[in-house]
């Protein structure tokens, strides 16, 4: 028997909610009898979902690129002294809240999603430096000298060896800095962008719970089903650690 | 084939190697041996260009070391350390094919080699070839090590206490088959070891280093026989010199040809070590000796083993 693999029923989930919000519009009046419009309206929960999602894919991709890019970089021998420097750098880049960065980046910026993809990248760096710096350096010397011993060049063992060695952990830091990041877009409707936390901030502004409720349940659940897809993608990844070698008889 | 001219190498503040020179012979099986710090292991580096050296001159088939491009010179020697260094996300037939692959050859000839040596192991491969390097033994670890080592028939092998952390069986086993491909393919090894027993079981010459200088250099009965100096005595043993000259002798060296005795015989590359044991173990005085298939061809006696080698065999 095979187990079900609980990604499945929670991408459905989602997928119903996202698409099926208004005709939970009864239920939510049945809760909420005080409201007099008990559901987020102004919008599609469908554009909510894929503003939300293209915000959070941008910054993370530039949190990835820029986060992994730092990471090879003071893991070579020329940028060894660097290292110290990007460490508190990045660090310094989660210790700012995403709202402060919006604070000082929309007076230069102005409003919509530059500051806002600003922020986010910025948060999302540490997770990704850390967790690359961590998988190359965890690359068992041994290894490392029996790839150079046998003739391999620098770039060869970096992109034979060492990235895909590191990849199951740098794939653990690029799965904490997007949940991280899926959870904070919602803030980036503060500053005019077309989120899952315009429900929410509407909800709270306007004292009306059921709008708070309808975005937190599919930011929470979009959060659950990119969490259980990145566990996949790390399982693979994984794989040579894993199943249990030859499959020829 | 490799040849130290004057070599020397510093790390700040220390000389790690002194000036050192050594030539190593096509076909030759070097060991390095000497205590921790010796510089054996510098020494070995210094061949493929791990290691720089700072004074003298390297030279590999004739040309100086520096003359190639490290991987290039990699490439053309076989590399086989302790902690073996298998690429833990590469199949069996993957890693023995890394050094083919990065030289470009066909996927159907790196697949012939990969079985030849498989084979050549006593490995199985039609078994092994698929296996992750996680699901295999330590010995089978190291087997595949010396396999990629192997893979592009390198006229030279480097080896870097290959056998250090196997189990002494396991040890033994490897050993003899390094012996037996070393006879066969005519490589060129150079290897590092701190074992004595190693040293005197594998090379056709010992190097012993102490203090990045060379001590003595010879073949292991010129060593076992006449060490250089108080240290060389200590570090081949003193008690158990008489033994270690034995291991360093072959039954078929000394066996009465044509002869014959009673029992179960010795072959001909048994060390005369294993046939003192042997007397003892059976309580008696003479052995019949077969050639490797199996054949008698003679006998050897308990005499045979203190015989002052004829002077014409003498170092």
């Amino acid at each position: 028997m095979k187990r079900i693999d609980p990604l499945v029923p929670a991408a459905l989930a989602l997928v119903a909610l996202v698409l099926g919000m208004p005709a939970l519009k009864p239920l939510f009046a049945w809760m909420f009898p005080d409201q007099a419009r008990p559901l987020y309206e102004q919008d599609s929960f469908l554009s909510l979902t894929l503003g939300h999602l293209s915000l959070v894919a941008i910054s993370s991709a530039v949190s990835v690129v820029v986060g992994v890019a730092v990471a090879i970089f003071v893991t070579r021998p020329a940028g060894r002294a660097f290292r110290p420097l990007a460490e508190t750098l990045t660090a310094a880049g989660q210790t700012f809240p995403p709202i402060a960065v919006l604070a000082i980046a929309v007076p230069l910026l102005g409003f919509g999603p530059l500051p806002a993809l600003i922020a986010l990248a910025l948060y999302g760096l540490l997770p990704v430096t850390e967790a690359t710096v961590a998988g190359i350096e965890q690359v068992p010397s041994g290894v490392r000298e029996a790839a150079r011993g046998i003739g391999m060049s620098p770039a060869g063992i970096l992109a034979k060896v060492e990235l895909p060695l590191a990849a199951p952990v740098i794939v653990a830091g690029i799965r904490t800095s997007v949940i991280i990041n899926i959870g904070t877009a919602a803030i980036a409707s503060t500053v005019g962008v077309k989120t899952l936390g315009l429900p929410i901030i509407v909800g709270l502004s306007g004292f009306n719970t059921a709008y708070v409720l309808q975005g937190a349940l599919v930011v929470g659940l979009l959060a659950v089903v990119v969490d259980l897809a990145f566990d996949r993608l790390g399982a693979f990844l994984d794989r040579w650690n894993r199943d249990a070698g030859a499959k020829t008889a | 084939m490799i040849r130290f001219e004057h070599v020397g190498k510093d790390y700040a503040g220390w000389t790690a190697i002194e000036d050192l020179s050594l030539t190593v012979e096509k076909g030759e099986f070097c060991v390095l041996i000497g205590p921790s710090g010796s510089g054996k292991t510098t020494t070995l580096k210094m061949i493929n260009r791990l290691i720089e050296h700072d004074r003298g001159r390297i030279l590999f088939e004739g040309a100086e070391i520096r003359s190639f491009a490290p991987e290039e010179l990699r490439r053309r020697m076989g590399y086989a350390i302790q902690s073996i260094g298998l690429f833990p996300h590469w199949t069996v037939e993957e890693n023995i094919g890394a050094v083919p692959k990065l030289l470009g050859w066909p996927r159907a000839k790196i697949r012939d080699r990969v079985t030849e040596l498989l084979s050549m192991l006593t490995l199985d491969p039609e078994r092994s070839r698929a296996r992750y390097p996680r699901h295999l033994s330590g010995g089978e670890q190291q087997r595949i090590g010396v396999a990629r080592a192997l893979a592009a028939s390198p006229s030279v092998l480097l080896m870097d206490e290959p056998f250090g952390a196997l189990d002494p069986v396991t040890r033994d086993t490897l050993q003899a088959e390094m012996l037996r491909i070393q006879a066969a393919s005519g490589t060129t090894v150079v290897l590092v070891t701190h074992d004595i027993d190693e040293a005197i079981r594998l090379a056709s010459r010992i190097v012993i280093l102490e203090g990045g200088r060379i001590v003595q250099s010879g073949s292991p009965r010129e060593i076992l026989a006449s060490p250089a100096n108080d240290f060389v005595a200590d570090f081949v043993g003193r008690s158990d010199r008489g033994l270690r000259l034995l291991a360093a002798e072959r039954v078929g060296d000394r066996m009465r040809r044509g002869e014959t005795a009673a029992g179960e015989p010795l072959t001909v590359d048994a060390s005369l070590r294993e046939a003192l044991s042997l007397f003892v173990a059976r309580n008696v005085d003479r052995l019949p000796v077969s050639d490797t298939s199996g054949t008698l061809v003679g006998s050897i006696h308990l005499a045979d083993l203190v015989r002052t080698p004829s002077p014409d065999a003498a170092p």
